[in-house]
């Protein structure tokens, strides 16, 4: 997780942007898509106005809806009020470890726990992206591109790691072939329509199957 | 306001609101719900298809890097990740100096 930030904080510092504003958008966002659909807008001068480069931000980031509401009943089974203080901390990073680890807590330290290791990841966050932002003017073409490559491949591994297990097989492989719809739709509604369409299909296929 | 202030600003606010709704939908259901269940494939497709696009064809300066050697590196941190369970650095490792390797062969 720490090289995407540093990846984010060069990108950031490319795109004519100051330190601070890669730390707020770390924090503020932390949703490492959205944070680089606004640093590539900022890049081009923001040309398609400030709503186009925030909706596309959001598009990107909108599995945050579904990732809560998946997420919420393994923290909690009882008042959900005691979540707010989690809610900044639901992302990709922390969704992943919490849906892998929290099963085998109980259901007492869950909140806890993920609150520590969400805390711990704005930390870890904020400080790669300053360092990726003050190093990246040192660095050559090769560092640069092998910055840049962090990102997707990241998020892929990530995925990778679920795909001994059916259904997030099934989501990933849905997802991805989904993800030709950018040929017929513009790039932040076709990745939002992927999505939808992509998972809506492995969840009707896994219910087919009768396994949910 | 500076238009990256306000572009941050409102998308931070968004995304906080959809993790607050997502919250709010979730309170009373179980995680073997149905609604449940597809809330997850979406996500995990969402993604999905954002590491597609990015890998395929991404914006920027990425789209430099020639498709062979991103599509190299995705196969090498694929490989390793499937054989060294739970060690993503590795694997991070590896994608990324098999791109460099395949970006200075093409």
């Amino acid at each position: 997780m720490a090289a995407t930030f540093l990846a984010f904080g060069a990108a950031v510092q490319e795109a004519g942007l100051s330190p601070g504003w890669a730390l707020l958008a770390c924090w503020g966002i932390y949703g490492m898509p959205g944070q680089l659909v606004l640093v590539q807008a900022a890049a081009a001068g923001w040309a398609g106005g400030v709503g186009a480069a925030v909706m596309g931000a959001v598009a990107v980031n909108a599995r945050f809806l579904p990732m809560a509401v998946s997420l919420a009943p393994i923290l909690t089974a009882g008042d959900r009020r005691r979540l707010l203080p989690a809610v900044p901390f639901i992302a990709v990073t922390p969704w992943a470890a919490a849906m892998r680890t929290l099963p085998s807590i109980e259901r007492s330290l869950r909140v806890r726990w993920f609150l520590g290791f969400g805390m711990t990841s704005w930390v870890v966050a904020g400080t790669a992206a300053l360092s990726g932002f003050y190093i990246a003017g040192a660095l050559g073409a090769e560092a640069r591109a092998a910055l840049l490559f962090v990102n997707p491949l990241y998020y892929a591994l990530l995925l990778t790691a679920d795909l001994d297990k059916a259904a997030p097989r099934r989501a990933v492989l849905c997802g991805a072939a989904a993800a030709g719809l950018v040929l017929v739709l513009p790039p932040a509604m076709a990745l939002l329509a992927a999505g939808l369409l992509g998972g809506s299909v492995a969840f009707l296929l896994g219910r087919g199957r009768g396994v949910g | 306001m500076a238009s990256a202030d306000l572009a941050l600003l409102l998308t931070a606010l968004i995304c906080l609101g959809l993790r607050l709704a997502g919250v709010w939908l979730a309170g009373g259901l179980s995680t073997e719900h149905p609604a449940i269940a597809w809330a997850t494939a979406v996500a995990q497709a969402t993604l999905a298809a954002f590491v597609t696009l990015a890998i395929i064809s991404p914006a920027g300066a990425l789209a430099d890097v020639p498709l062979a050697a991103r599509l190299a590196g995705l196969a090498t941190g694929v490989v390793v990740c499937l054989t060294k369970r739970q060690w993503l650095l590795p694997a991070l490792l590896a994608g990324i100096t098999t791109m460099l390797i395949v970006r200075a062969l093409v």
